[in-house]
């Protein structure tokens, strides 16, 4: 059997797709027998927009459509007119949209024009390899485009078999894309190591699936979905990815000098916070909660393995959480190297700052330790697990130890006051040294979250997201199932508050890059140079308790455990004056208060600091 | 201990270094490949450097504008302004893998240069330079790979002498994701 694996845009172009990497290995060991060829479409649309464009649609603006406008659907739109032969069709809507949220349509519009012209081409490559089935990963924007060609390419070989699988058809919405394209034969649903080999069983013996879980398939003219499974996909039986086509796809591709390609990786799926405590805002681990995750050894195995074969230094891993055993057992490994590895991990925020150090050390220097919010009620809302003070420590040892933090400050959480955020945003000026916010975001409603699945946290009211409109043509009851995201009555702050918030937020941004606020010994005296935004230049002197004081807080204490640690310094402290002193701390804006707990901020470290797209 | 190389005598305080008197960038020998040694390591470290310069170059200066570099004389002719004003951090650094060393080069203006020396002798050869080097102690492959390094301006050599230009990254920059 011949099976043709595609991942269409817009997937990212300096990434391999993980999800053809695996697929490619699970199809091959389980069926020798089989040839296993992939299409990288969305190295393709790059390739076919420069060319055609005469380079006026590059990377840049693939980029710009295809990961900055998720929240627009704006990536899925270019080709819905391909999907349903109108090169108009959904444009006066998306313009409506676009007006009324002022979003920036005229990248995307001039794509559109190309979507045609390059889905007949795909269509034309894919069958020129001959393939007996053609399986399609989609995730994010990736759904419109793929049902594109898969019409196309079932139009003009009805004989072939169309695989749709990935995130995008995780529970009900697989079922919605299978139910509502009948061109689209198979849709795999959930984790599809086992799934996708029995499918191929079941397709090579010309029988019907009924016993693949999750798997959607016609009886006839009725589609069919089998009852999902709750058993996930064992770390042993998730192989290593093979990344060999895309790099020949990439060697021969005039994308290459655009981009700075990076490896993929996987060392876990799941979250085990979420097995917990499940983040009421977080939908991203689907229907697959469980955590799992490979043994460290093993995942540094196929980074090895990976680099001396790719030469890639940069790698990528997609797991939601970072396995806590990886800092005795992965990244110990990872630093014995030698290497210049460059990794990005999504971590907790609650770590030590010997947890930060060892990922600096690693050269894990991109982190993204889902910080959210600098509040601990909200936080607390959120069944974030985390406080603000904590996160506030996380953010300051960010500095020490030069790590990038990728973070959002997330807001419109049910139950939320002005006053939870007051005390929060009068400080944030004093934080300005510290890596702010991509900006204040006013959270989604997603499928899968706890949000979403329990109508009492208030959302109750819900519709798929408006975007959908200019991207499916299928009535509401349909794309209630299809889609991911969807629009809800408001919650939380809004007014006066969310507009500080939002102002605060991007004075934050402003001031960032020429502040400091920098500890130094200086025998017994410990100095704090304050060189922030909006405050005059100081450097202010502490000695004794005082600076035995501001180090205790670095950890984040309350006044009396703070007392009791300078006591047991053996310092003696007038009865009244700690309070008043850490007070005056604040106002200079040395520490930062949470509830009863402070923390310093003055950093150690000052990380050699760029602005993003400087050059 | 400052990690950084002995042959140049210097002061760190913090971040900041000082070399104890003016480099020779005049490309006449061996004083001039440890000038551009110590530079480098600066550079890689991410430490500030405050130095003046000595002898006028017999070769591109524009060789070393990834390095840090030097103060403005107090008076007199300055012929190194556009150092000063084109100076970025990350324009051309090297990274080590398992048998191979990668280079990013963005010292052309506007254009990023991705560099995999992964051929043995190239990479051994880079991997040697990063210590001044005189030219007559290389055998036959060592030569050819240094001038294949010349050619792509990875290596100075002037004066007999030849040093590796790119520094190793010991120290991301925040964003990391900026160079």
């Amino acid at each position: 059997m011949r099976v043709h694996l595609v991942t269409m845009p817009w997937h990212p172009l300096d990434l391999p797709s993980l999800q053809l990497g695996l697929l490619n290995r699970i199809v091959r060991q389980a069926r020798p027998g089989d040839e296993v060829t992939e299409f990288h479409g969305s190295l393709r649309w790059a390739e076919f927009l420069l060319e055609h464009s005469g380079g006026r649609l590059g990377p840049g603006e693939y980029v710009e459509v295809g990961s900055d406008a998720i929240f627009h659907g704006l990536g899925d739109w270019v080709f819905s007119g391909v999907l349903y032969d109108d090169p108009g069709w959904g444009l006066a809507r998306l313009r409506d949209y676009a007006a009324g949220r002022d979003v920036f349509i005229d990248t995307a519009l001039a794509m559109r024009p190309y979507a045609a012209s390059f889905v007949d081409a795909c269509a034309t490559e894919v069958l020129a390899a001959g393939p007996d089935v053609v399986g399609f990963t989609t995730t994010f924007m990736q759904n419109v485009p793929s049902l594109a060609l898969a019409r196309e390419l079932k139009r003009r070989r009805p004989e072939l078999t169309v695989v749709l699988g990935g995130s995008n058809c995780d529970g009900p919405m697989g079922h919605a894309l299978h139910r509502n394209h009948p061109f689209v034969d198979h849709v795999v649903r959930g984790e599809a190591e086992y799934t996708f080999p029995a499918l191929l069983r079941h397709l090579d013996a010309g029988t019907d699936p009924t016993d693949v879980p999750g798997l959607c398939w016609w009886d006839g003219t009725v589609s069919r979905a089998n009852t999902e499974t709750r058993r996930t996909v064992a770390p042993a039986d998730i192989p290593s990815p093979d990344y060999d086509q895309w790099q020949t796809a990439l060697d021969a591709s005039p994308v290459l000098e655009y981009i700075h390609p990076k490896l993929v990786v996987e060392g876990a799926r799941g979250c085990w916070w979420g097995e917990k405590h499940h983040c009421t805002f977080c939908g991203l681990n689907g229907t697959a909660m469980a955590f799992r995750a490979k043994p460290g050894e093993r995942l540094w195995t196929e980074i090895d393995r990976l680099v001396r074969r790719h030469r890639l230094l940069d790698v990528v891993t997609v797991d939601n959480i970072i396995d806590m055993a990886y800092f005795r057992d992965f990244l110990p490994r990872v630093v014995d190297s030698g290497w210049d590895l460059r990794l990005h991990y999504e971590v907790k925020s609650n770590l030590t700052p010997a947890q930060l150090r060892l990922l600096g050390d690693s050269g894990t220097v991109h982190i993204q330790p889902g910080i959210e919010s600098l509040g601990s009620r909200v936080l607390d809302l959120m069944d974030k697990g985390v406080t603000g003070a904590r996160n506030v420590r996380t953010l300051r040892e960010c500095e020490n130890h030069a790590l990038t933090c990728s973070w959002n400050l997330l807001y419109g959480f049910p139950g939320e006051t002005a006053e939870d955020y007051t005390p929060v945003i009068d400080q944030l000026p004093a934080l300005v040294h510290l890596q702010p916010p991509s900006g204040a975001h006013r959270i989604q409603l997603e499928r899968f979250s706890p949000h979403f699945t329990d109508p009492g946290l208030g959302f109750g009211k819900r519709r798929p997201a408006e975007m959908y409109q200019h991207v499916y043509d299928l009535p509401e009851d349909e794309l209630t199932d299809l889609v991911y995201l969807f629009d809800s009555e408001p919650a939380g702050i809004a007014g006066p508050a969310e507009r500080r918030l939002q102002e605060a937020v991007a004075a934050w941004r402003a001031g960032h890059e020429h502040s400091r606020l920098l500890f130094e010994e200086d025998g017994a005296e410990l100095l704090v140079h304050d060189r922030r935004h909006g405050r005059p230049p100081a450097t202010h002197r502490f000695t004794g308790w005082g600076a035995a004081a501001l180090r205790h807080l670095e950890a984040g204490r309350t006044v009396s455990a703070l007392r009791r640690l300078l006591t047991a310094d053996g310092y003696e402290l007038p009865g009244e004056d700690l309070a008043a002193w850490v007070g005056r701390a604040r106002e200079l804006g040395l520490v930062f208060r949470d509830g009863a707990t402070y923390v310093s901020l003055p950093t150690w470290g000052e990380p050699v600091r760029l602005s993003e797209g400087a050059r | 201990m400052s990690g950084l190389p002995g042959t140049v005598p210097h002061r760190l305080t913090g971040r900041r270094v000082e070399p104890a008197g003016p480099l020779d960038l005049s490309g006449t020998g061996r004083a001039t490949a440890e000038a551009v040694r110590f530079l480098r390591e600066c550079q890689g470290l991410g430490l500030g450097v405050s130095w003046r310069a000595a002898g006028a170059p017999a070769y591109d200066p524009g060789l070393l504008s990834h390095l840090p570099p030097p103060a403005a004389p107090a008076a007199g002719h300055d012929g190194w302004a556009a150092w000063r004003t084109g100076h970025a951090h990350g324009t051309l650094y090297h990274r080590r893998g398992p048998d191979f060393v990668t280079v990013l080069d963005r010292r052309e203006r506007g254009a990023a240069v991705r560099l995999t020396l992964d051929h043995p002798a190239l990479h051994a050869t880079f991997l040697r330079l990063l210590e001044p080097t005189p030219v007559d102690a290389l055998d036959a492959d060592g030569r050819e790979a240094l001038g294949l390094l010349a050619a792509e301006r990875l290596v100075l050599a002037r004066g007999g002498w030849a040093v590796t230009l790119p520094p190793r990254i010991r120290r991301w920059p925040v964003p990391c994701t900026a160079i």
